[in-house]
């Protein structure tokens, strides 16, 4: 049996339904992503699981018990708040063994501990200051702590990076990741930014309007999205109606597909193309977006203006508005999607 | 042009206040004089009306009195208000609103209006209430209510309750437990400036102890009151006593408002 297994889960307040019918297992030692747009209900459904919000159906079991209706105090399981949530009015020191001190751990032995968990999050040096003397990422680092040091189940972590800038974002999460490899911890992580999930996660849920649309490996949802709401969330895929598109590549599809921009050839003469590389079309450039290592093309192609994402190779090879150029599909990354 | 708009901006301030503190800088110099009649400077400083102040067992009684009944309601109001005001704002936010009027109503009825609708209320009352100082500290609870209700429900807003009760949980303290470790300790802050604000408000309360308790059990205000027709150095002396006092409360506040950082 897998270590977190949770059935037929579902939450609703007053009529409002916040999720429904979550179904899911977690392996020991796996990161998973619960990823959605804003009140799609995954921070609530991560709040379920650590008991700060009662569910109205469905299990959750972790290693082999069912703590569906157990207290907060009482699951063995540890949370990083979005805003940090450190006791203001306790040093570092005091805030990370809190948790050993409510398990009655003697104050030495408590030290200790939270003494060397500091030093995992490399902020040894700070045992003595106050949060507020601290900056954003370094206080979540803190947090971060205070959850490890009681040695919990499972670690959740409710978007503990948003508050922060791109620089600290990006440094701790991969200081996240190396602990939770270190650790061998079950995570549990929540956000809204597709990138931090797919770089953190082994396997990622995607959520939309209280339920699981698809769960899989970071590559399986990229580029095999089951439907238009994870074709858009995940990338910049093109949408093409099922008539255009089969027409145009010859398929004989009853929903629309995905085509990821990147996967869009521009082509080039004198360079020969595998044979899964075939259909070649005219289009128009409408604009171009430069995203840095990325250009964006907007083409238009028989009225129908597609995204086209280029390596920025060269400037000289930017393509003006109104040139005109023959773009090439790759035929095993066209994906049916439903609606 | 700056420094002429600097130097005008300057002198008003400094003029305004200086004409404020005339009164009192007047009261100060005569409770320090022996006797100041008809000439224009006093014939001589003493400190005899401090002494005789101050070692009048009246005053002293009266003094002991006041504090009793200031320091009596608040911690009455501490006692009920800070768990009230915990239970509000996490249990049930939207109290919040009902609330913030509520408080309001102590000083929405003019005291003399309410002080005649206590005596009323407690007249016939089969407890002996009225003229005991027990009304007194019922009464400067609920003029005490507001000013502690503000103060520590704009410290519950400025953390994070919600998540830091949460934390708590999870790292596995009861509720009574996180909130005498974290939430408490968090509040102390804007509970003791309150609490001084509160107390030196109401230790300059003459109305209701005029009308609810008046001589039967003697205030520092009712006292002054009653010494009116005395000396007016023995007076002043005494007014400067109390503002002494309520200065150093007042600062105490400040300093406690401004934090230990």
């Amino acid at each position: 049996m897998s270590y977190v297994k949770v059935s037929q889960l579902a939450k609703h307040f007053g009529d409002v339904t916040v999720f429904e019918e979550i179904d899911f297992t977690i392996e020991k030692g796996e990161f998973i992503t619960l990823l959605g747009p804003s009140g799609c209900g995954k921070s609530t459904l991560l709040r379920s699981l650590a008991g700060l919000n009662q569910v109205d159906a469905g299990e959750i079991w972790v290693d082999q018990e069912n703590i569906t209706d157990t207290a907060p105090q009482s699951r063995e399981i540890g949370m990083v708040f979005q805003s940090y949530a450190l006791f203001p009015n306790m040093t570092v020191l005091d805030n990370v063994a809190f948790g050993l001190k409510m398990k009655g751990i003697n104050k030495a032995k408590a030290r200790a501990e939270a003494k060397s968990m500091i030093e995992l999050v490399e902020l040894d040096g700070k045992e003595q200051f106050y949060p507020r003397e601290l900056s954003g990422g370094q206080r979540q680092r803190v947090a971060l702590a205070r959850a490890l040091v009681v040695k919990p189940r499972i670690l959740l972590l409710d978007e503990p990076l948003s508050a922060l800038d791109a620089k600290i974002r990006k440094s701790l999460r991969l200081q996240i990741l190396k602990i939770q490899r270190e650790l061998n911890l079950t995570t549990v992580f929540v956000t809204h930014d597709q990138e931090e999930a797919m770089l953190l996660s082994d396997r990622i849920f995607l959520m939309n309007e209280g339920a699981i649309v698809q769960q899989g490996k970071p590559e399986d949802i990229y580029t095999k999205p089951v439907n238009e709401f994870v074709a858009s969330f995940m990338g910049h895929y093109n949408l093409i109606e099922a008539e255009t598109a089969n027409q145009w590549f010859n398929l004989d599809s009853q929903q629309k597909v995905a085509i990821r921009p990147e996967s869009i050839y521009i082509r080039e003469a004198g360079r020969q193309y595998g044979d899964h590389i075939s259909v070649a079309k005219q289009g128009t450039v409408l604009s171009h977006q430069l995203l840095g290592n990325v250009i964006r093309y907007s083409i238009e192609v028989e009225q129908k203006a597609l995204t086209v994402d280029l390596l920025n190779r060269s400037s000289e090879r930017l393509m003006a508005a109104g040139s005109s150029l023959e773009l090439m599909f790759n035929l095993n990354e066209i994906q049916p999607v439903r609606a | 042009m700056d420094n002429n708009n600097l130097f005008f901006h300057k002198s008003v301030v400094y003029g305004l206040s200086g004409l404020l503190f005339i009164p009192i800088l007047a009261t100060l110099i005569y409770s320090f004089s022996s006797s100041w009649g008809a000439t224009m400077l006093p014939d001589g400083f003493t400190f005899k009306w401090y002494t005789q102040l101050l070692t009048d067992p009246r005053f002293l009684e009266a003094f002991g009195r006041s504090l009793f009944i200031c320091i009596s309601s608040l911690i009455l109001a501490m006692v009920l208000v800070l768990p009230m005001i915990f239970v509000v704002f996490y249990y049930y936010p939207a109290l919040d609103k009902v609330m913030n009027i509520l408080i309001l109503l102590p000083f929405a009825v003019p005291p003399v209006v309410s002080s005649v609708g206590l005596l009323q209320l407690y007249a016939d009352s089969s407890v002996q209430l009225v003229g005991t100082p027990w009304i007194l500290i019922g009464t400067y609870f609920t003029i005490a209510l507001p000013f502690m209700y503000r103060a520590i429900s704009n410290s519950f807003t400025s953390i994070n309750l919600r998540d830091l009760v949460d934390a708590a949980h999870l790292l596995g303290a009861s509720t009574t437990k996180a909130y005498l470790l974290i939430i408490l300790p968090n509040l102390k802050k804007g509970l003791l400036a309150s609490t001084f604000l509160s107390f030196s408000f109401l230790l300059g309360e003459f109305v209701f102890a005029n009308i609810l308790v008046g001589t039967r059990y003697e205030t520092l205000q009712i006292y002054l009151y009653n010494m009116r027709q005395t000396s007016g150095h023995f007076t002043s002396a005494l007014v400067m006593t109390y503002f002494a006092f309520i200065f150093v409360c007042t600062w105490l506040a400040t300093r406690f408002s401004k934090g230990n950082e």
